[in-house]
């Protein structure tokens, strides 16, 4: 709506450049210790793809988690509202009025959102938004040592994120479910 | 998805739920149609009435049990998603069952009724309430009213499933019409086979009703059944793969032998079998008891695999 009247709006998003992941999971333990993740469970990962044939061998490292999407299914299907997205973009779910059906996390194209055994209720990656509500960046931005992640503010041109977009292919992941994701694969 | 998050409890209330809704519908049905002045299918539309609200309440109760809070369901009742199939399916379910349960009441045998009434505990007197001699009154308008709801929930299990973008082997409302018709179908069979056990066992009449709209229910699933694959087998690639898991994949027997020969064809030609000397010729039909009672077991049996594979395949099914 902001944007819409032409004030300054903030659209989270993430970006990355996958060539520079090493698969250290610094993203995956970091996320885990800031928001308590339980054991066996994770918020976010690192998919791993290897092929060629000797000696031409390859292995890519792909990190994914929640695209907090522009059009996401999950919020569209929760029955009971538990799921939903702040103007900012991120997709968050209200843990106390998630009844734990499940819904969403198989409406997820990203398989990004899981049962939380703890909590029993649905659990995903809130793109750190406590931290990003007190100006900081997510952990698994901030924790990076080969710099793959940029955060920032799609609707700031100052933004090193928009920089980066404007500057550089990028493509979003299954675009064909209509989620709009806004996770940023530069090539 | 690593492990389904929907297992069997959802697959049994896919399937009671459906069969409540095609319970309601024949009774509905039966309660409309007329011979010279009174309902043509008493024995029918009670016992459809009778049935009708116990597999939905129960499906309700294994849903609800399903979720990871059981006592937080009430909150899917204070809130109306419109852009939720499982919110719109919620309170069609709770409009549904409560429907069932007035049917249920109105059709009671008054004889019955008032026997068991007059043997209350005094302190439980008050629930003589309920014997109303106006109770018939409603059936009627409950059969008008319930149709469309008893549709809508038989067809809501479908478009549960159909309504999630993210999984190919669902996104196709093919699937609401199958489930449908399967519903329908499988109340049909419940029916049938609660009939048919009874010591009177089934009249020639109700037989052909019950048999001539089962067999149109099946062929109906069937012509849902065929341009589904058809139609998958020609939709983009996630589609394509995604029927591979029916066709050739881990779900291939499931589909193909449990539901499609035993509990679609089998049942389809035995029915068939039985309809044949009205088929054929104008004759007088003579329903036999195991015949009809094997025809309804195997469309039940059919309807809970038809669920177990969509409900387990769907969510395996994704885009790569």
């Amino acid at each position: 709506m902001r944007k819409r009247l032409g004030l300054n709006s903030t659209r989270w998003a993430l970006a990355f450049d996958t060539r520079k992941c090493i698969n250290c999971k610094a993203c995956v333990v970091a996320c885990k210790a800031e928001n308590g993740v339980p054991m066996g469970k994770f918020r976010n990962r690192i998919n791993e793809e290897r092929g060629g044939h000797y000696p031409h061998l390859r292995a890519s490292f792909e990190p994914e988690q929640c695209h907090h999407c522009g059009s996401p299914s999950c919020v569209r299907v929760c029955p009971t509202g538990a799921s939903y997205q702040r103007e900012d973009g991120l997709v968050l779910v209200r843990t106390e009025d998630c009844i734990g059906c499940g819904y969403c996390i198989i409406a997820c194209p990203y398989d990004a959102r899981f049962f939380n055994p703890e909590t029993r209720v649905v659990d995903k990656c809130t793109m750190c938004a406590h931290r990003v509500d007190a100006g900081r960046e997510p952990a698994c931005v901030e924790t990076c040592p080969s710099r793959v992640r940029t955060f920032g503010n799609l609707d700031d041109p100052a933004s090193e994120l928009r920089r980066l977009l404007d500057s550089r292919r990028a493509y979003v992941k299954k675009p064909q479910t209509g989620n709009d994701p806004q996770g940023w694969y530069l090539v | 998805m690593p492990e389904p998050r929907w297992g069997w409890l959802i697959v049994l209330y896919l399937f009671l739920g459906g069969l409540s809704a095609g319970l309601f519908f024949v009774s509905a049905l039966a309660t409309y149609l007329q011979r010279g002045e009174g309902t043509a299918f008493p024995r029918l539309a009670r016992a459809g009435a009778l049935l009708a609200p116990w597999p939905v309440s129960l499906g309700s109760a294994l849903l609800v049990f399903d979720l990871g809070h059981w006592y937080r369901f009430y909150k899917l009742f204070i809130t109306f998603e419109w852009r939720s199939p499982m919110s719109i399916g919620a309170w069609l379910l709770l409009l549904f069952t409560g429907i069932t349960l007035l049917a249920f009441w109105a059709w009671l045998p008054a004889d019955r009724l008032g026997a068991a009434l007059a043997k209350l505990p005094r302190r439980l007197r008050f629930l003589r309430w309920i014997d109303r001699s106006w109770r018939e009154g409603l059936r009627r308008p409950l059969a008008m009213v319930g149709f469309p709801v008893a549709v809508g929930v038989g067809i809501y299990t479908g478009v549960l499933l159909g309504a999630v973008q993210a999984r190919p082997f669902w996104n196709t409302n093919l699937v609401a019409q199958m489930f449908l018709f399967s519903a329908l179908s499988t109340g049909c069979a419940l029916l049938i086979l609660v009939l048919s056990l009874r010591r009177a066992g089934l009249e020639a009449g109700e037989a052909r009703l019950l048999f001539s709209l089962d067999i149109v229910w099946i062929l109906l699933e069937l012509f849902v059944v065929l341009p589904y694959i058809i139609h998958g087998a020609l939709s983009p690639l996630a589609v394509q793969e995604a029927l591979r898991l029916i066709l050739g994949g881990p779900f291939t027997w499931a589909f193909w032998g449990w539901f499609f020969t035993l509990g679609l064809l089998l049942p389809l030609g035995l029915e068939l079998w039985e309809l044949r000397p009205v088929l054929l010729a104008r004759q007088e039909l003579h329903p036999g008891r195991g015949m009809a009672a094997a025809a309804a077991v195997l469309v039940l049996f059919g309807g809970l695999m038809l669920r177990y594979v969509f409900v387990f395949a769907g969510q395996v099914s994704a885009f790569q």
